[in-house]
């Protein structure tokens, strides 16, 4: 399957952190096929084995996206929400939502509200309820939404437009390397798609100690500095290439596997630009203390608005990233 | 004098300004063994005589406050109590604070704080004001209009307890550790000769407008008074130029506000007595019921002697029990033969 | 039951010197348990078997540790500079008395009189570090006689029952969840329950590292308070929830999304046995369940609190109705783990 139509089926399940089952689905529909092994563990991460009898690499990939979930029901039928994860109310108000039930609606701000200091607690949705009556017959307190926003590609078919990019095109990335995979793999090689990464790396955490790996590869979104305005907070443009991992807020990578990434990518003729991520985490951050340590690096796929609900990536980038991936997957490993 | 027996179960007593009713009673039990005479009188104020027996002595009144700060009922909401305070009421020792509202039987109040999530981190770097604040009582909003009026009153929850080995900590020290000390005090003076009728003045209402010490001083006519009341005492967050040292002995009020010659006597008695004492200037309001006694119908001589006090107007106010004895000596010293030394105004 | 709430708010147990209420639950516990044991981070973990032997499959946990002061300084005036222990607003805490060590020292957090206070001053409340307890010492010699660097202090409120079915008491914040715990263990138990009595939540939910760790079980329930915010002036989506309605059944809260089939079952017990319960309809704070959620290969976990109003102040209030609630409910979800395990 083409990366952009993994973007746009995985775009249609619902799963924001805590409740991905519907997006886990598709994931484990998608997966059968290339999987020796497949499991969900007691988190609800997804566990995609391709045996191999050479070292454990545990690629790392967040399925969870951010969003909303219900605390309160007005009188009047309005939703209080809270967050799932990183959502700034600025980058989100007057956003199109939909529930897992398909029931839609807008968030809004208060309109005493400081847009300045907006917090999520001025905002509501409204799903065009008159009472809370009316509103209990559609959602209850504990039901989850996500952006309801529109996937396209502009930049001579390069750039693609949609929400959920984070971690979305990563889950894409690693089930296109599953598909190109040769039958018989030097590594054993785990593909987890992980849960609860955006509220802070939880599934991860839990998944690394199951697997024990010796190598572990988050897979995940990063900043860019390429935009008017830009704070210069990320290392790495659009259309650069994969981005080899050197440091995020939550992980060091271990020098060694950025040097086999380097190296990889030098044989393989892939471009790729290097990430220094200031301000973000990634799953790399759960696993590389996992037990007694693992040696852990990421590979990253430059977007601009993250966790906005309109995010863009460059394609050839993430293409670039899984060729990356591919070739760390079935590369000679040293025994650890 | 046992000050922390005292002190014990006077600072127990609900008092706030108005409602000093059981306080009153008490401190005239406690009254009553060292005078000839004790009277309530209409604001609620008690006073006792001790006549000296001689024909056309001079009248010394000695005057401490029995009223403590407190609160009152002033709306009702949700079940919870609005209140607004009775005398100069710090709102940073609200928070979480425990109350006693003065209902028939006292209930238990505690003055709601907000939890972190609805508060952003400048809010908490802010003190709350009063008027914010509202006191869990337990109740329906029905309940609490039918059990706890519009105006009843309300204080802190607490007595009077030990602080180290010296010192004692409870509420309303501000003034019923002074008032201890001129029971002391009388207690000093049993038996012996004196010169003046002594008239021995446990106020109502001082926190709020001296209301009592007006009043009494209106109907005893006195000639001189000592107003014994407190004044702040150091710690570690206050200047040092404006507190006295716990420990570091009576404090003599000079300015104004004291006549010359009183404060001048009462520095030469801690002299004879060899006892440390504390020089506390003030250029115009001594903050004590001595403003308003001096000024009484045609003007009485007055002298303010104070006994330094931490935390003042909290409901942990901190004295040394060491410096109350002091006070009491002092005071019966200074009142020994003092008759002679009453001017005569021509 | 209460009474024993009453008991166990009474004792002192600031995160990190635990051994008064420790020493006190291991007392009534051990009579009815199998096994027993303290941990290295001051854990009591309790095991005892039930009728169907589950064994290590179904944990409860309660924390034992509340909020409090240590000292840090001791001043030449004898004052004593302190920090507080756990997630403290210092504008409960100034003014109110504490006891220190086990010498239990009273003291009082000071704070100089209003009288002395400029009108900028008043509108801002000092920061820890100018705050000061007053042990009445007259020096600092005579303060290193009773206290010493990193002695613990612990609010002071004695508990009492007040207004229609609530409690005011110190500590209730976990000392609650700890009662429900030892009522279970002296009842004859569905199946296997290993119970936790663990040390140093209120620093970081440090105890639960190491108890969830050992124990290894399928299932948690966490046995807590939460906070109540009913009050007036507070808007009605701000509130979180209210004694008197109930135990809190979470999906989520600042630390954890909870298990939605543990939370289904515990709300649907309720329903079903006509037990009132309540929602956080806030997301906000956090407890045990986070570090046990996420221990080893993942555990699942569901929390059930008391609402409890003026959490982590020396005056907390809790409805006495919904602690005998939470212990009706948590025997149901042991009957419910029996069937299902």
């Amino acid at each position: 399957m083409e990366l952009i139509e993994l973007i746009e089926t995985l775009n249609t399940a619902h799963g924001p952190s805590g409740d991905e089952g519907g997006v886990r689905a598709v994931m484990e529909h998608l997966a059968k096929p290339y999987a020796d092994e497949m499991t969900a563990d007691t988190l609800g991460n997804l566990i995609v084995r391709k045996k191999g009898s050479g070292p454990k690499v545990m690629f790392a990939a967040h399925m969870d996206s951010i969003g909303f979930i219900v605390t309160h029901i007005e009188k009047e039928g309005f939703l209080r929400v809270g967050r799932l994860g990183g959502v700034s109310p600025k980058e989100v108000i007057y956003t199109p939502v939909r529930f897992k039930n398909g029931l839609r609606g807008v968030v809004v701000p208060e309109e005493k509200a400081d847009f300045g200091k907006l917090k999520l607690d001025e905002c509501f949705l409204d799903i065009g309820a008159r009472s809370e009556e009316e509103a209990k017959k559609l959602v209850r307190v504990g039901d989850t939404a996500v952006y309801d926003t529109a996937v396209f590609i502009n930049g001579g078919g390069s750039q693609v437009f949609s929400p959920y990019l984070d971690n979305r095109i990563s889950c894409a990335i690693l089930l296109s390397v599953l598909e190109r995979l040769p039958a018989h793999c030097p590594n054993d090689l785990y593909f987890v798609f992980t849960v609860q990464e955006e509220v802070g790396l939880r599934g991860s955490r839990t998944a690394a100690f199951g697997v024990d790996p010796d190598y572990g590869v988050a897979v995940d979104v990063t900043d860019v500095d390429d935009t008017p305005g830009s704070e210069k907070s990320g290392t790495t443009q659009l259309g650069k290439g994969a981005a080899i991992k050197v440091m995020d807020s939550s992980v060091i990578c271990h020098p060694a596997v950025v040097a086999k990434l380097e190296e990889l990518a030098r044989e393989e003729n892939i471009p790729v630009q290097r990430d220094i991520l200031r301000a973000g985490g990634t799953d790399a951050g759960a696993i590389h203390i996992t037990r007694s340590g693992v040696r852990t690096g990421g590979i990253s796929v430059p977007c601009r608005y993250i966790h906005t609900p309109a995010e863009a990536v460059d394609l050839t980038d993430a293409l670039a990233c899984a060729d990356l991936a591919l070739a760390f997957a079935q590369a000679e490993l040293e025994e650890c | 004098m046992d000050h922390q027996e005292v002190l014990g179960r006077l600072c127990a007593l609900a008092g706030p300004g108005g409602f000093e009713g059981t306080v009153a009673r008490e401190a005239a039990r406690l009254l009553e063994p060292l005078v000839d005479r004790v009277q309530v009188d209409r604001m609620g104020s008690v006073v006792g005589l001790r006549s000296c027996g001689k024909e056309s002595a001079p009248k010394l009144l000695l005057d401490a406050h029995l009223d403590e700060i407190g609160f009152l009922v002033t709306g009702h909401e949700e079940g919870f109590l609005r209140i607004a305070p009775l005398g100069g009421v710090d709102p940073r020792m609200l928070p979480d604070r425990e109350l006693t509202i003065l209902t028939q039987p006292p209930m238990l109040g505690v003055v709601a704080c907000l939890p972190p999530h609805i508060q952003t981190r400048e809010d908490m770097d802010k003190s709350q004001p009063m008027k914010e604040m509202v006191v869990d009582v337990g109740l329906t909003q029905e309940e609490a209009q039918r059990l706890v009026p519009i105006g009843t009153p309300a204080v802190y929850r607490t007595g009077c307890a030990p602080l180290g080995e010296d010192l004692l900590c409870g509420k309303a020290l501000d003034d019923r550790a002074c008032f201890a000390i001129l029971l002391d005090t009388l207690e000093r003076l049993a038996g012996e000769e004196l010169d003046v009728d002594l008239y021995v003045l446990g106020s109502t209402q001082e926190e709020t407008h001296s209301t009592g010490a007006i009043t009494a001083a209106f109907g005893v006519m006195p000639d001189l008074c000592v107003a014994v009341d407190v004044t702040h005492g150091d710690s570690p967050d206050a200047p040092k130029d404006k507190t006295f040292k716990l420990g570091g002995g009576p404090v003599i009020g000079v300015g104004p506000n004291c006549t010359r010659w009183m404060s001048k006597r009462l520095e030469r008695k801690a002299k004879e007595l060899d006892m440390d004492c504390q020089i506390e200037v003030m250029a115009g309001h001594s903050g004590t019921n001595g403003w308003d006694l001096q000024i009484s119908r045609e003007g009485v001589a007055t002298a303010v002697l104070s006994l330094p006090l931490r935390y003042m107007h909290t409901p942990v106010e901190t004295a040394s029990r060491a410096d109350m004895t002091d006070c009491a000596r002092l005071l019966a010293q200074f009142i020994r033969d003092i008759g002679k030394e009453v001017p005569s105004y021509a | 039951m209460l009474e024993l709430v009453k008991e166990l708010c009474a004792l002192n147990g600031v995160s990190g010197a635990e051994e008064e209420v420790r020493d006190f639950i291991r007392a009534k516990a051990a009579p009815y348990a199998d096994s027993i044991r303290t941990d290295a981070l001051g854990n009591l973990i309790v095991y005892k078997k039930g009728k169907k032997p589950t064994g290590n499959k179904v944990l409860l946990a309660a924390h034992m540790d509340e909020v409090g002061v240590i000292v840090t300084k001791i001043t030449d005036e004898g004052f004593l500079k302190f920090d507080f222990v756990g997630g403290v607003d210092r504008r409960v805490a100034i003014g109110k008395p504490v006891v220190l060590g086990e010498k239990k020292v009273p003291g009082i957090i000071g704070l100089k009189a209003i009288h002395l206070v400029s009108r900028e001053e008043e509108k801002k409340v000092p920061k820890t570090d100018s705050l000061y307890i007053d042990i009445g010492a007259k020096d600092k010699e005579a303060a290193e006689q009773l206290v010493e660097l990193g002695t613990y202090g612990a609010f002071v409120g004695t508990p009492e029952e007040f207004g229609t079915g609530l409690l005011k008491a110190k500590a209730i914040d976990d000392r609650v969840g700890c009662a429900v715990m030892l009522e279970l263990l002296k009842e004859d138990l569905p199946l296997d329950v290993t119970f936790a009595f663990t040390a140093q939540e209120e620093v970081g939910t440090r105890g639960a590292f190491g108890a969830a760790f050992s124990v290894t079980p399928e299932v948690a329930l966490v046995l807590e308070t939460t906070t109540a915010a009913d009050l007036p002036g507070v808007e009605d989506h701000r509130k979180v929830c209210a004694p008197g309605k109930g135990p809190v059944i979470s999906y989520m809260d600042g630390g954890t999304i909870y298990d939605r089939e543990l939370f289904e079952t515990l709300r649907d017990l309720a329903e079903d046995n006509h037990i009132p319960w309540q929602t956080k309809e806030y997301i906000a704070g956090g407890n045990d369940a986070r570090t046990i959620q996420r221990s080893k290969k993942g555990i699942r976990v569901a929390a059930m609190s008391a609402a409890v109003r003026y959490l982590h102040a020396p005056a907390s209030v809790g409805s006495t109705a919904d602690f005998a609630d939470m212990l009706r409910l948590t025997r149901l979800f042991l009957d419910r783990m029996a069937e299902s395990c």
